[in-house]
């Protein structure tokens, strides 16, 4: 790397621009409002925390984490997601004085990038948990919540498929050999290596019934929906995961237009190793990459010594801005100048007219080094004269 | 029926799989003339090909401009981008290996690896827990060895004509390398119906082959 350059910030930082950082505004209020209205209460957690805790608590890959060293020696961390911060404070607070427990944020998280200087490495997220409901009901809410809250925003096309972790874990431990075989497996499918995981199925030596089995999972023209047809791979104590599958389905036929947004998958497999149960990803046109991911991770709590069930999901804002239909915040903005003599009466007309909720910049015009440029960034330019009078 | 976008490497992967497609029953135009032509469409099917540099086509899949694309596993292996890998296309085989001047051993002092995929190379020596220093070039890698840049290059080898001409013997297979069909992850759900009756159509030509 060369010397830095004076304007340049750290890789994968941005600066976000009045007209983005108004829209992100618009993103954030309009969540915040749906969100409350559904119970949820929003929290705050620090931006650093340690290592040893919530570093290696998160689901995100080490070498993504912003490591930094405090003055105690001790090794912190940015935040790199907001479910596990979430988790701690549950587990030691909050899931004492309510559960279940239903929180929401909207922050900022970091995950270095280790590809291509132009990805962003902290953006904001907006999510929800729910803590304390191992039941079928809290999968059912959080996915239908994601779903309105993306109509709320004016996300038009989006899809959600839906998978779970539990089974899919039972389905590639039941016909293979080791836990390594199941780990590279699942790793393939992470990537939808669909290719990789049929060469490694040929090569892993496993019995031709399994590879058949196992084939399944990525075969096109097998219909996810009917769980029934999976029963037989499942022995008889993993027959309660179709079940899970099966409620949440009933569920959410309930009050989802169940094939045009909804859709399950098996072998929809997630880089998040804490989910153990449903997962779900949202994608919607206009982004190349997912716009937000869920699912069921009640074994995070077994980090922070806790048994309760937990569901939640987070939607990047970065990539919901891609999506959204570009309407410009639209608002009079009107500049009022004044000179030495029309100082005090300017003052006056701007706070009439902000009383009435209107929005004025009150500019000295002798300051102005361009003053045709500077009008344009304007709806309204008007010049206020000794007396009050207002002329263009 | 939602419009499919599919990136396709230019030159001699292009007509190989540009045949494949007709064979397996699509309806394209005959004959693409115009070589310089970036865009070509597909009325009957509602397909659009948009034609690329091979090392360009993960980029515009990855970034969702096109939905499908065709790619060697190289290039696939080289810049990991996150695309669905879906199919094995079996067109343009060949592998990657590492080769050199005949009955010569890597310096041990400074050993030099010459190559157009640092990645793949990097990742190779490094499972075989070798130092060597990676020198990254854009063509003509058979050079490195007979000027002295290097010991070794990492490289496709297709016929191994190549090498032959050039005075250099293979000496380690890395990876078998052949053409891949790649998906975009939203589009892979978003138009879903559609890609996967595009996969299975073409998938069935395969199987015949």
């Amino acid at each position: 790397m060369g010397k830095i350059q004076m304007f340049e910030k750290p890789l994968g930082m941005r600066d976000s621009f009045p007209k983005v950082n108004e829209q992100k505004e618009y993103i954030r209020s309009t969540a915040r409002n749906f969100i409350r209205n559904k119970g949820y209460d929003f929290i705050k957690t620090p931006s650093v925390e340690y290592f040893e805790t919530i570093g290696k608590a998160s689901a995100i890959d080490e070498s993504s984490l912003f490591k930094l060293v405090d003055n105690q020696g001790e090794t912190l961390v940015l935040r790199p997601d907001m479910t596990t911060p979430i988790a701690r404070i549950a587990a030691s607070k909050l899931l004492k004085e309510k559960n279940p427990l239903r929180l929401a944020y909207y922050a900022n998280v970091f995950r270095a990038q280790q590809r291509e200087g132009g990805r962003p490495a902290e953006f904001e997220q907006l999510g929800l948990e729910l803590i304390g409901d191992f039941s079928a009901y809290g999968d059912s809410e959080i996915i239908h919540t994601a779903v309105e809250l993306l109509k709320t925003l004016g996300v038009e096309s989006f899809r959600i498929t839906i998978g779970h972790a539990g089974l899919l874990t039972a389905l590639l431990t039941n016909n293979t050999n080791t836990m390594e075989q199941v780990d590279a497996l699942r790793q393939l499918l992470v990537e939808k290596n669909f290719v990789g995981f049929e060469e490694k199925l040929e090569n892993l030596g496993l019995l031709q019934e399994q590879k058949d089995n196992l084939t399944k999972l990525i075969d096109y023209t097998i219909d996810f929906k009917v769980f029934e047809n999976f029963r037989p791979y499942l022995t008889n104590e993993q027959q309660y995961l179709i079940d899970q599958l099966e409620q949440l389905k009933r569920l959410l036929e309930l009050q989802l237009n169940y094939p045009s947004i909804v859709s399950f998958d098996f072998s929809l497999a997630s880089h998040m190793s804490y989910y153990t149960g449903m997962l779900f990803e949202i994608y919607a046109a206009g982004s190349g990459f997912p716009i937000g991911n869920g699912g069921r991770y009640d074994e995070l709590f077994n980090q922070f010594d806790e048994k309760v069930g937990a569901t939640g999901f987070g939607i990047r804002v970065d990539r919901l801005l891609e999506v959204l239909p570009k309407n410009d915040v639209k608002e009079k903005h009107t500049l009022l100048l004044f000179d030495e003599a029309s100082y005090l009466k300017a003052n006056v007309l701007a706070e009439a007219r902000r009383n009435n909720a209107e929005r004025v910049t009150l500019q000295f015009i002798a300051s102005i080094n361009d003053l045709e440029a500077y009008k344009r960034s304007f709806d309204e330019v008007l010049i206020v004269s000794e007396g009050g009078s207002l002329r263009e | 029926m939602n419009e499919l976008t599919i990136a396709m490497p230019k030159g001699r992967i292009f007509e190989e799989a540009y045949q494949l497609f007709v064979e397996a029953g699509f309806n394209l135009p005959k004959e693409i003339n115009d070589s310089r032509k970036l865009i070509v469409e597909a009325p009957e099917e509602r397909i659009q090909f948009i034609l690329a540099k091979p090392m360009d086509v993960p980029v515009y899949v990855e970034h969702g401009v096109a939905d499908i694309g065709i790619a060697g596993k190289d290039v696939l292996l080289e810049q990991l981008r996150d695309v669905h890998e879906l199919l094995d296309l079996h067109i343009s085989n060949c592998y990657i290996a590492t080769a050199g001047l005949p009955n010569t051993m890597m310096n041990e002092i400074a050993p030099r690896v010459a190559t157009k995929y640092p990645t793949i190379a990097t990742n190779f020596y490094k499972e075989k827990g070798e130092q060597v220093e990676i020198i990254e070039l854009n063509g003509s890698i058979e050079l490195a060895p007979m000027i002295g840049l290097a010991d070794r290059i990492v490289d496709i080898v297709s016929t191994g004509q190549t090498l032959k001409e050039n005075g250099l013997v293979e000496y380690e297979k890395i990876v078998d390398i052949s053409s891949r069909l790649i998906v975009n992850p939203v589009s892979y759900r978003v138009k879903s119906e559609r890609i996967r009756t595009f996969v299975a159509q073409l998938k069935n030509e395969l199987i015949k082959r």
